[in-house]
């Protein structure tokens, strides 16, 4: 199967079944936080390899990427985004201190952050499991807070290694009053796309 | 200055001086810049991958496959009227940009990513000239076809210019 034949039922269908896991993950995230935190509609992005550091805002923009690796009857990749400021907003509502602002992250913080990501894709991946009636497990996450395509391009390897596409399925997450935003990106492998498109029962010919 | 391109994801160029060649957020992606300092022409590739293991697979000419890379970039200079064997080249990137205990899932390919390079240039008799690669973080990089120099800016590291 190739990415570029997906036909809009296919397209629905994933941007259907991250909905349903982003929501679980959301309140996770709410819960965690002690506020709302709402979703957008979710985007599911066919695009070449070389533009996906566009996507995430540029090459050169500083963002956190927390990374975890879906394992199980399907695999692929999980992407969190995070833009820096956002990603201390959240480490001072967590941590309920201020933070160091200028510099790098400390070990605390590093530890913090990976628990969140660990949290919304725990919750995430349990939702689509259940739904797909497929046994879906995270990885444990990795962090990186660095420039957004030196922080991707990791994450692109498996897929650069099938094809020049990828296919991204996004979902933007956020609090009522933005303090708090990032994006969940899940990243199937080719392989897994077909897997659990034949779960969801929508794959055609 | 002279003029400036941004070349991205698995992406390649060609530059004569003044003009400059910039990639940005080079992870375990490698920045390689080859050049002729007789005619200050070169080029700079930014790839993802360490080899290509299926060449007739591959119908588009980019430089996603570092060995593949730097095959399409010589040639490309000699069609431009330089000689192979003034080449000179310089390596950045090529960083493990998670923890360390990931490193093995994949075989760091960073790491491989720097192999292939070396090996590759070897292998057309190119001697490596400079090179700022490995760590954990990630650089943007400058190829100034003037001089031959790569200007290296790491968000975590002071700046470098090998």
């Amino acid at each position: 199967m190739r990415i570029a034949d997906l036909n809009e039922t296919e397209l629905d269908a994933l941007r259907e079944v991250s909905n349903i896991g982003m929501g679980h993950a959301a309140t996770a995230l709410s819960q965690m936080l002690g506020k709302t935190v709402n979703l957008r509609v979710p985007q599911v992005l066919v695009t070449d390899i070389s533009k996906v550091p566009e996507l995430l805002g540029g090459a050169e923009k500083m963002v956190v990427g927390i990374y975890l690796q879906i394992l199980g009857s399907a695999r692929g990749n999980i992407l969190m985004i995070f833009p820096r400021e956002n990603a201390v907003r959240i480490l001072e509502k967590l941590l309920s201190r201020e933070n160091s602002r200028g510099g790098l992250l400390s070990e605390l913080e590093v530890s913090a952050l990976k628990e969140v990501g660990n949290i919304l894709a725990s919750a995430y991946l349990n939702a689509l499991g259940t739904m797909l009636k497929m046994t879906l497990i995270p990885s444990v996450p990795v962090l990186s807070f660095d420039m957004a395509g030196a922080v991707v391009d990791y994450v692109l390897v498996d897929l650069a290694e099938v094809g020049d596409q990828s296919l991204m399925v996004e979902t933007e997450f956020f609090e009522d009053d933005e303090q708090v935003k990032g994006h969940f990106f899940l990243l199937p492998d080719t392989p897994s796309l077909q897997i659990i498109l034949e779960a969801i029962g929508v794959l055609h010919g | 200055m002279g003029e400036l391109t941004i070349i991205g994801l698995s992406e390649y160029g060609l530059v004569a001086g003044p003009n400059v060649l910039l990639t940005y957020g080079l992870g375990s992606c490698i920045g390689i810049a080859l050049y002729d300092p007789e005619l200050r022409m070169g080029s700079l590739a930014h790839t993802l991958l360490p080899t290509a293991h299926d060449v007739a697979a591959i119908t588009v000419k980019t430089a996603k496959f570092t060995d593949l890379a730097i095959d399409i970039m010589v040639d490309e200079l000699v069609k431009s009227g330089c000689a192979k064997e003034r080449l000179v080249a310089k390596l950045a990137g090529g960083a493990s940009m998670f923890d360390t205990e990931y490193r093995s899932f994949r075989g760091a390919i960073g790491q491989r990513n720097v192999d292939s390079a070396r090996k590759s240039l070897a292998g057309h008799g190119i001697p490596l000239l400079a090179e700022d690669t490995g760590g954990d973080y990630g650089r943007t990089v400058e190829f100034h076809a003037s001089s031959g120099l790569m200007i290296i800016k790491s968000i975590q590291k002071p700046g470098k210019t090998i």
